[in-house]
């Protein structure tokens, strides 16, 4: 299994952890943070299942490179870098824009929107190419050799 | 990869970028309020990214590598298939119509209703597939 897989693995099941927290957080209203609703429904959505989506087809799909490196592998880590920091981001400006006045949580809300849809962008870049039949695999192996 | 899986994992993709892309707009509106009539898509966006996304890739996922019948076509009848990815699709977008439309409620009915048949045919093609042809059979 490359890194990259692993490491998105990893870090969705931190998020499932996370999501089950505020799920029970918010059974007992135990923590008194506004708009926990909708982080625990992306927490589970985006940093659960999409990510574990993301992680394994990355792995699965034809055509990886097996050689493993930044530069083989771009689209993937800027994928993994562009949502965990966009989710993050969301997770902390989320609820601050409720609790504060501050314009900048609202700037950095907006940040994180365009990160994770940037994020979507390079997994699409990545992965569309490698949704091959065995012939264009067959193919598209012979044309590299 | 076979053509229907192929359909379905592309047709994932696509919705995946109109799903988010309205999640975009729809955070961002969150946040700087610029036009509260955006709030009528997040139905939209929910669709887009449950059925649209998440389910398909699954069902494309799993068309491709559960295992296959050792007679007979591989993975059963290729045109419950195509059937299937027609009216699972048919189903989301008329969802999304009359999520965006001011058409009856029959509609939504008629929307989910289609939804459900491609599970059924996901279900039916599938069911016999779910098997382990190791001898033993306990792995």
């Amino acid at each position: 299994m490359p890194l990259i897989t692993r490491i998105f693995l990893k870090t969705g099941l931190l998020y499932f952890i996370g999501a089950l927290f505020v799920g029970v957080a918010l059974q007992v209203d135990f923590l008194g943070i506004p708009n926990l609703v909708p982080l625990f429904w992306h927490m589970l959505m985006l940093g659960w299942i999409t990510q574990i989506i993301f992680g394994v087809s990355l792995w699965m799909f034809p055509g990886r490179i097996k050689e493993e490196s930044f530069q083989n592998q771009k689209w993937s880590w800027l994928t993994y870098i562009l949502l965990n920091s966009g989710l993050i981001l969301r997770l902390i400006s989320e609820p601050m824009i409720i609790q504060s006045e501050d314009y900048l949580w609202k700037v950095l809300l907006t940040v994180s929107a365009v990160l994770q849809f940037v994020a979507v962008i390079c997994y699409v870049i990545e992965i569309w190419p490698r949704v091959l039949s065995n012939k264009q695999r067959r193919k598209k192996k012979r044309a590299k050799s | 990869m076979t053509l229907p899986s192929r359909l379905l994992i592309k047709a994932s993709l696509v919705y995946l970028l109109i799903g988010s892309f309205l999640g975009m707009i729809l955070l961002i509106n969150k946040g700087l309020n610029f036009e509260p009539a955006i709030w009528a898509f997040l139905p939209v966006h929910i669709e887009l990214m449950i059925f649209g996304w998440i389910i398909q890739f699954t069902l494309g996922v799993a068309y491709w590598m559960l295992p296959r019948f050792l007679e007979g076509e591989p993975r059963g009848q290729s045109f419950l298939a195509y059937i299937m990815v027609f009216v699972l699709n048919l189903g989301i977008w008329l969802f999304i119509l009359t999520e965006l439309t001011e058409v009856s409620d029959t509609f939504r009915l008629i929307a989910r209703s289609l939804e459900l048949v491609g599970v059924l045919l996901f279900a039916g093609l599938h069911w016999r597939r779910v098997v382990t042809y190791n001898k033993r059979g306990n792995h």
